[in-house]
């Protein structure tokens, strides 16, 4: 451990001889222009991003509002805080919100946005005008989905299964369906973009094994885009066609099979679940090696990690079926497929960790969310297998079992990742640096929170609560409550950042070009970057994260 | 062809891109992704018709004979010609021929149109036969077979979804046609036709796919 070892210090490693940013303020790209027209037809990748950030921060807000009344109203067991009708409608716009309107989101088009084209040296990415486009296509599908909940909310949970959404719903599904559908298209154009942006754009030199990890599990990403997406679409278009007009295929009335439907749901929506965590990954991988100051362990089975999950993601939707009437042979290949994915993130928490082992330690804001990450999603995973064995899935198919797997997931996982990454890129997206402490105190409070409140739920899972119930047996009211109040910490550990991350937008110190002393080609410009990224011809690094401690040299460097 | 001499050919470079090779990478590249999606798009609609064909055999079967093979047949050709015109207009705008480009293009959008005249015929003819099982206040021929109402709204989900690629293909084609045809277009944009050109003959991939499935194969 050396650097920062006390937290007041926290401005040791970073500060002494670097001068303040010197650009010229005319030039970053957030000075270039103005006006608000400047903001909303720009087609700068990175004022594009902030776009995003702006939406997506307020949808997480109404999600964590939504979650927050959700838990407030399991602190009673009897179910009286609010009306069925409205509990049904909470936890429902909790899961829309959250999975499409964050979640799906929230790395790709805002870091992924903002740091591909800089990681590959490029000067945009390859269709600016689509990436705006994907922008608007977005708010166009937020209009849909506000529009629902303003007028009344929707029920059917966020899986939208048939024939309680098409038939037996009395609420505003229609809309909610087309905000979805639409969404998907933005999601669509971004992965097209970057798949595109990836494959073209590279500066003379950036062969496929100098970049950065980041940059290939956004490729992986961008695959499930394209390839999953559009199975999801027609799926919710189906939908819409059997409960707006009539033209059903899954109606059991006449024959038709809702869990047709479901297979089409999961086959993106597990997928999906990559969508989520393997960007998150590649944050990691960024955040681990520039605060262990050493070189990535393992680069290239890290980066064929990437594209094994997105492949492996593709083959396994059945295990959300195994209670669902599906046959014993095919649950038995689906849940062998399951076990198989555990192989690949294996493979990446290994090697994150391994980097870590006799690495230079800084435990600054990111690496603490990073850790924090690696640990989680480790949690994550294996209740992961716990729920791909047929037997056990039998037990606690449904239950809060499966509630606290996802959220460690996606919680623990892609939305640290997201925290973690807003801190380390937070100079370089904005120019300016967050108090240290603060990001500390967040980091311990959001990592405290979420376990606070979601481990006991695996408890009542396996004791045999059920999901997206709020009247319960009175036995299960102490875990309940002990969740609901770690429900609170995690909310005070999200609103700090909130606070502290505005202010250093005017107030917080210049940042340097490269504050953490990373290697990347993003922290070679300079902070906030010009609005043509770069000022010189990139020149792509020989060796990606060329830090100064080697794997193999890690024994004669650990003092 | 008409054109004494031909147009300059080329691609104006955009300011992102390094160099014009570059550009035109990424312009294919990206429609070919674009199509992917849309393959999946498609791929899923054509995967829940034998779905239903495995559950309901003979529902299904009933149902496709009344489909109207011959209106599907003809229209399998107009759009195979269209994609030829299609690919004359790709051949001219490479050779710089401007004038023989934009003929090709307008027959590609007329034969376009016949497609949806034509479809828009076999609409008609299914509505005259009572075959419009979601018109609720109208009785459905089929009534007997309950599941052959699943199979004909599907394959009412299906063409109304490959017309309405159609039609937004034709949309695009008469605009793109417009700015083609100003002087000097095929100098800096010689390539958009290339990309359109991937575009019309998805839709017309996508619809000889959708024949056999819906027509020929349970028939």
């Amino acid at each position: 451990m050396s650097g920062s070892a006390t937290t007041g210090d926290a401005h040791a490693f970073r500060d002494p001889q670097t001068p303040d940013a010197t650009l010229d303020r005319e030039a970053d790209y957030l000075h270039a222009e103005h006006t608000l027209r400047s903001w909303f037809f720009t087609t700068d990748h990175k004022r594009i991003a902030l776009l995003y950030l702006a939406s997506i921060t307020a949808f997480f807000v109404l999600g964590a509002v939504t979650a927050g009344l959700v838990r407030l109203a399991l602190v009673v067991p009897d179910g009286q805080v609010f009306s069925n009708d409205t509990y049904n409608k909470l936890f429902t716009i909790h899961g829309v919100v959250m999975v499409w309107f964050f979640l799906i989101p929230s790395i790709p088009a805002t870091f992924g946005n903002f740091l591909i084209p800089l990681m590959i040296g490029a000067r945009d990415l390859a269709f600016p005008k689509l990436n705006l486009a994907s922008w608007y296509v977005f708010m166009t599908g937020a209009f849909f989905t506000l529009v629902s909940v303003v007028l009344g909310g929707v029920d059917t949970g966020w899986t939208f299964y048939t024939p309680l959404s098409t038939a037996f719903s009395n609420t505003w599904v229609v809309p909610a369906l087309i905000g979805v559908t639409i969404v998907g298209f933005s999601s669509i154009l971004t992965g097209l973009n970057f798949v595109v942006t990836i494959h073209t754009m590279r500066a003379p030199g950036m062969t496929w094994f100098r970049l950065p990890i980041f940059v290939w599990t956004h490729y992986a990403t961008s695959l499930i885009f394209l390839l999953a997406t559009p199975v999801i679409t027609l799926a919710l278009v189906l939908l819409i066609l059997e409960r707006a007009f009539h033209i059903g295929v899954f109606d059991p009335a006449y024959g038709g099979d809702p869990v047709l439907f479901q297979h089409l749901f999961w086959f993106y929506s597990h997928p999906a679940v990559y969508i989520m965590v393997l960007p998150g990954m590649g944050v990691i991988s960024e955040i681990v090696p520039a605060f262990a100051r050493k070189k990535l362990f393992g680069y290239k089975f890290v980066a064929y990690a990437a594209i094994g999950l997105a492949s492996v993601t593709f083959f396994v939707w059945g295990h959300h079926m195994f209670v669902n009437g599906q046959s014993d042979l095919a649950s038995l290949a689906f849940s062998v497929l399951s076990f198989a994915v555990a192989v690949p993130s294996a493979v990446k928490v290994y090697n994150w960790t391994a980097t870590i082992h006799k690495g230079s330690l800084r435990l600054d804001t990111p690496m603490l969310y990073a850790m924090g990450y690696i640990g989680l999603f480790v949690l994550g995973g294996l209740t992961g297998l716990y729920l791909a064995t047929l037997a056990i899935n039998q037990h606690v198919h449904a239950t809060y079992f499966v509630v606290a797997h996802f959220h460690y997931i996606m919680v623990g996982g892609t939305v640290l990742a997201f925290l973690g990454g807003l801190h380390f890129w937070w100079p370089k997206v904005t120019g300016r640096m967050y108090v240290e402490s603060w990001g500390r105190i967040s980091a311990f409070l959001i990592f405290i929170g979420f376990n606070v409140t979601f481990f006991p739920q695996f408890i009542l899972g396996y004791l045999g609560m059920p999901r997206r119930y709020h009247v319960y047996p009175p036995e299960f009211q102490f875990l309940n409550i002990l969740s609901s109040a770690g429900s609170t910490i995690l909310a005070v550990g999200y609103i700090f950042p909130m606070i502290y991350l505005v202010y250093s937008i005017w107030f917080g110190k210049r940042a340097p070009a490269n504050p953490w002393d990373a290697r990347g080609l993003e922290w070679t410009v300079p902070s906030p970057p010009p609005a043509h990224n770069f000022l010189s011809e990139p020149k792509a690094p020989e060796i990606p994260y060329d830090y100064p401690i080697q794997a193999s040299e890690s024994q004669r460097h650990h003092s | 062809m008409s054109a004494a001499g031909a147009s300059e050919v080329g691609v104006r470079l955009a300011g992102h891109f390094a160099t014009v090779e570059q550009q035109r990478r990424a312009a294919v590249l990206g429609m070919w992704a674009w199509l992917l999606t849309e393959l999946l798009l498609f791929a899923g609609l054509f995967l829940t018709v034998l779905v239903l064909r495995l559950l309901h055999p003979e529902a299904v079967q009933e149902a496709a004979r009344h489909l109207k093979f011959w209106i599907g047949a003809v229209n399998t050709v107009v759009l195979i010609f269209s994609s030829l015109t299609m690919s004359g207009a790709i051949q001219l705008s490479r050779l710089g021929w401007q004038r023989g480009m934009v003929r090709c293009m307008l027959a590609t959008a007329a034969l376009g149109t016949l497609f949806l005249v034509l479809k828009g015929t076999e609409y008609h003819a299914d509505y005259e036969e009572h075959l419009m099982p979601f018109l609720t206040e109208r009785p459905y021929a089929l009534d007997h077979l309950p599941a052959s109402r699943l199979f004909i709204n599907l394959y009412y989900a299906a063409t109304g979804l490959h017309a309405l690629h159609l039609f937004t293909g034709i949309a695009i084609l008469l605009v793109l046609t417009r700015q083609a045809s100003r002087p000097g277009f095929l100098a800096v944009h010689q390539n958009r036709i290339e990309i359109y050109g991937l575009y019309w003959h998805f839709i017309d991939l996508i619809w000889i796919m959708a024949f056999p499935v819906l027509y020929v194969l349970n028939r």
